[in-house]
């Protein structure tokens, strides 16, 4: 069985990965990491997102043996234990959270989002976030939660 | 009762911290040692016999423990039971496996346990099914045609029921009217479509011989209750819990074949069995909602007075009755917030080779509220009136309430045309027809259309229920329970769904108890240990469960005020609880905590003589009556009159939902509601092919569900006229933001065609279908 090595969240791991496995594999029965969520797994919901190398990917098709040397970044390595990440904060207060379950992959598009554009414009946040289906909240939420993040004042009609 | 310090407060969620950490545990998270993995073999047909099952190859490969097939499955349980069955309706017999024949894409046949979901799969490759496919129908209309193929021996006609409810004196109201308009209009089917799909985790329990079920629904107690009567069980033997369900919407109420499969290979093989729904599974498995044809007739006076209404509708079932049944709202809520007192509705419910329909948010309220007021528009539209001042005309006043409706609801309580107003207002309506006016000399199509909606929220008590056949109550329960630290825990039989129930259930506890919210953990979801739960569905929950917690609180309070005065040597009648404390009203300095309290009825000392140890209660509520929510959608659009494209410029939503517990809950509630509703009006549809009986687009690339560039920023404004009929005022709101979203759009496109002479009558409304609209009425002229 391959074995692969990693950092995920700021740690060097090594797992041993069945051929076939994908990226969300590895991430929750390889390491058990579960806060990184599954809702189509053909590339269609956004819920699986993480961050590889800085890039936002979906782990439900990602190869896992292609993580090989990655640093991978998923919910549990946002925010501390003591205090939530700022994005998370913002989703907090904004009410932009129901069921919770495309909540991961949500926060780690907004965290590439801002660290690709700390100062996005609506069209950019739009966009990035178009790639995520939340079917509770209704998107106006989250969106107030990613501006107020980002600094940028909600658009006003 | 003073007022309620947490009652009303946009107290942060307390489900948030663990779901934003990526702790909360939905049902793919729930850790099973040595499980084994489901994979179901579904029929590809929409219709088929099932002549022959060979599993033998699979059963040779490695890693297989079993196969189950659907003779087995029929001989050891009973169908599923509708807890909400059309009053008279004829049983479609429906096991948690096909036997004999299969009768929509999609039903189990065959299942498979192995040690993984990889080998589970490639075994079902290697069962030989032998299917002869039959004869299907796929629209209500060809299902009623004369020689149909029939899909039970049961249903005659694939007829399931035909009712007709008839108040006053329709016929002669239609004789009398100057003016009637009609329609026929087409529902799509839609799927609620959660972001999680279903998934199931069944274990037998040797050491207490019970069934274990780890299920993603809303209504634990419910699932228990119908499963254990399909596998013969006793409700007592069967424990179901729910962990964080990743979304609902009404298509994860009761029990469903999968739930069945797996508890009989759990208790078969004697070791947890797991199945997570993929999403080919998902859209051929779990319910579909919505879809129905009406023909609709109303009428009015001269002056624009409503006189009448008749509808003769087709709810298209799918194959089977699914766990809760067709909508029973789609009548009870056809006249609206309108004065109306004749009226005849004649319904069908209707088989055809489909996934079999189930709630989805709005249930039945969306769909008559689409048909209803894309009419009176027509009809105002005949009458030369404005839209806006008919329906100013027919409202009924808050004077006029209770009104009881022409299918038997009573509105309890509301100002609609303040609804109205206001969301006309936020438009700039007065002014709208001069800019219209303006826009159309330029070549310019906006328009502007509104739906106004009265909507049903909880039930109006038990017995109703039980006289229309239901297998439920309209209760809900809690049992409160004080710690030695002073602080309390709640259990409750409701799931967490995106709801927030675990917030709002603390608020009103803490609110009671003199606690702050943080102060009540919240147990949740799990049959044991839990009282009696109906479950979240229906905007019951937080009516029934505010009744709950008041009575159980309230037993509590008063046992630490008797405590606590004899702790202090005080009448208890002098007592308050507030902030943590137990304290004299006049004297707050003569006070004790209720940490203290707590530790004594704990320790059984210092008590009052007589006094029983332990502070807690467990507390039924069955709410007296429903309460009604009301609202006005107003929606701009502008459509391009050569392509059919357009944008939705405006959504306003003006709504009443009466007392909010938590005013950022609420607004979360209607936000989602909307973006589904919108969602249903403008993109979803399952499609299924008329010729071959599949479903078309069932995957989430096809199948358009809007993301966040698709959708514009909703314009919200509350209206709060507390209930007079429920537990502090509350009126449900989860689903109201779904029910005027069709209707308002449709009227918008309508009335920016207006000079074409357009009219709408599907959905969902995309350019395609305003385009053919226009063409149509070019055509005739
Ligand atoms: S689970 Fe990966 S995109 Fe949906
Ligand atoms: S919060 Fe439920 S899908 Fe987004």
């Amino acid at each position: 069985m391959p074995v692969v090595e990693l950092t995920v969240n700021e740690r060097a791991v090594r797992v041993d990965v069945p051929g076939q496995w994908t990226l969300i594999q590895l991430l929750r029965d390889g390491l058990g990491l579960l806060g990184t969520k599954e809702g189509c797994g053909e590339g269609s919901c956004g819920a699986c997102t993480v961050l590889v190398d800085g890039r936002l990917t979906r782990a439900c098709l990602a190869l896992a043996v292609r993580a090989d040397g990655a640093r991978v970044t998923t919910i549990e390595g946002v925010g501390t234990d003591a205090a939530l990440h700022p994005i998370q904060d913002a989703f907090v207060r904004h009410g932009a959270i129901q069921c919770g379950f495309c909540t991961p992959g949500l926060v780690i598009t907004t965290k590439a989002l801002l660290d690709e554009h700390p100062w996005p414009t609506d069209h950019d946040i739009r966009e990035f976030l178009s790639g995520n289906f939340c079917r509770c909240a209704g998107y106006n939420l989250i969106l107030n939660a990613v501006r107020d993040a980002a600094g940028v004042v909600t658009e006003k009609r | 009762m003073d007022k309620l310090p947490w009652l009303g407060a946009s107290v942060k969620r307390k489900e948030d911290d663990r779901l934003l950490r990526g702790s909360g545990r939905f049902l793919d998270d729930v850790e099973e040692t040595l499980a084994l993995h489901l994979a179901i073999g579904r029929c590809p047909y929409p219709h088929a016999r099932i002549r022959r099952i060979d599993a033998a190859r699979a059963l040779e490969l490695s890693g297989v423990e079993t196969v189950l097939i659907g003779e087995q499955v029929v001989a050891r349980t009973e169908p599923i039971t509708v807890l909400r069955p059309f009053p008279g309706s004829a049983p479609t017999v429906f096991h948690g496996m096909a036997h004999g024949v299969a009768r929509y894409e999609g039903e189990p046949v065959v299942a498979v346990a192995a040690v993984d979901r990889y080998v589970a799969e490639d075994a079902l490759e290697l069962i030989d099914v032998d299917y002869e496919p039959l004869p299907h129908v796929i629209t209500v209309e060809d299902a009623l045609r004369p020689g149909a193929p029939q899909l039970h021996a049961t249903v005659p006609g694939n007829v399931v029921v035909e009712s007709t409810v008839r108040a006053g004196e329709p016929d002669k109201r239609l004789a009398d009217a100057a003016v009637t308009v009609d329609g026929t209009f087409r529902i799509n089917r839609v799927s609620g479509a959660p972001i999680e799909t279903r998934g199931v985790i069944a274990r037998w329990a040797e050491d207490t011989s019970t069934l274990e079920l780890w299920a993603s629904t809303q209504t634990p107690h419910l699932l228990r209750a119908q499963l254990a009567h399909c596998l013969r069980m006793d409700e007592t033997d069967v424990r179901v819990i729910a962990p964080d369900v990743g979304g609902a919407f009404g298509l994860k109420i009761g029990v469903y074949p999968e739930d069945i499969i797996a508890a009989l290979l759990a208790i078969d093989t004697r070791r947890p069995v797991k199945w997570i729904e993929d999403r080919t599974e998902f859209f051929r498995g779990a319910a579909h909602a919505r879809e129905a044809v009406h023909a609709l007739t109303i009428g009015a006076d001269r002056d624009g007075a409503l006189l009448v209404l008749r509808d003769r509708y087709l709810i298209d079932l799918g194959a089977y009755h699914g766990p809760l049944g067709p909508p029973l709202l789609t009548s009870i809520m056809l006249a609206g917030p309108y004065r109306l007192h004749d009226a005849e509705i004649h319904r069908r419910v209707v088989l055809t080779n489909k996934v079999p329909m189930g709630a989805y948010r709005g249930y039945g309220q969306a769909e008559s509220n689409y048909v209803r007021e894309v009419l009176v528009d027509r009809l105002a539209r005949r009458l030369g009136q404005d839209p806006a001042d008919f329906r100013r005309r027919n409202l009924l006043r808050p004077d006029e309430l209770p009104f009881k409706n022409v299918s038997g609801a009573t509105y309890d309580s509301g100002d609609y045309a303040r609804g109205l107003e206001r969301a006309l207002s936020r438009v700039g309506y007065e002014t709208f027809r001069t800019r219209q006016k303006a826009w159309r000399q330029q070549g310019r199509h906006v328009g502007v259309g509104m739906s106004c909606y009265v909507e049903f929220t909880g039930y109006p008590s038990s017995a109703f229920l039980g006289r229309t056949g239901a297998r439920f109550g309209a209760y809900e329960s809690v049992t409160l329970r004080m710690d030695r630290a002073g602080r309390a825990a709640l259990s409750t039989g409701v799931s967490t769904f995106g709801q927030g129930t675990e917030t709002t259930f603390a608020q009103m506890a803490a609110s009671l108890l003199g606690l702050d919210p943080v102060d009540v953990a919240i147990h949740r979801g799990d049959s044991q240990g839990t009282p009696y739960s109906v479950g979240g569905f229906a905007s019951r929950t937080m009516i029934a469960g505010a009744g709950a917690i008041e009575k159980a609180a309230g037993q509590i309070r008063d046992k630490m005020l008797r405590i606590a005065g004899h702790i202090l040597d005080v009448d208890p009648a002098a007592l308050e609880a507030t902030a943590g404390m137990i304290r004299r009203r006049d004297d707050p300095s003569v006070q004790v905590s209720i940490q203290r309290v707590s530790e004594a009825a704990f320790l059984g000392h210092p008590l009052p003589p007589g006094e029983d140890p332990g502070l807690e209660a467990t507390a039924y509520f069955d709410p007296p009556s429903s309460a009604f929510g009301y609202g006005t959608v107003v929606a701009q659009v502008e459509v391009d009159a050569r392509s059919g494209e357009f944008a939705l410029q405006r959504y306003i939503l003006v709504h009443d939902c009466g007392t909010q517990v938590n005013p950022m809950i609420v607004e979360g509630q209607v936000q989602g509601a909307v973006a589904q509703g919108i969602a249903a009006a403008l993109f979803e549809e399952l499609v299924y092919d008329r010729e071959t009986g599949q479903l078309v687009n069932g995957t989430m690339v096809d199948y358009f569900m809007p993301t966040a560039a698709d959708l514009p920023a909703f314009e919200l404004d509350h209206l709060e006229t507390p209930s007079p009929v429920t537990p502090f005022g509350i009126k449900g709101v989860g689903e109201g933001g779904t029910i005027a979203a069709a209707a308002a759009i449709t009227n918008a496109v309508c009335d920016a065609l207006a000079p074409f002479g357009v009219d709408l009558d599907r959905l969902p409304v995309t350019a395609e279908s305003i385009w053919r609209a226009l063409a149509g009425a070019r055509a005739k002229g």
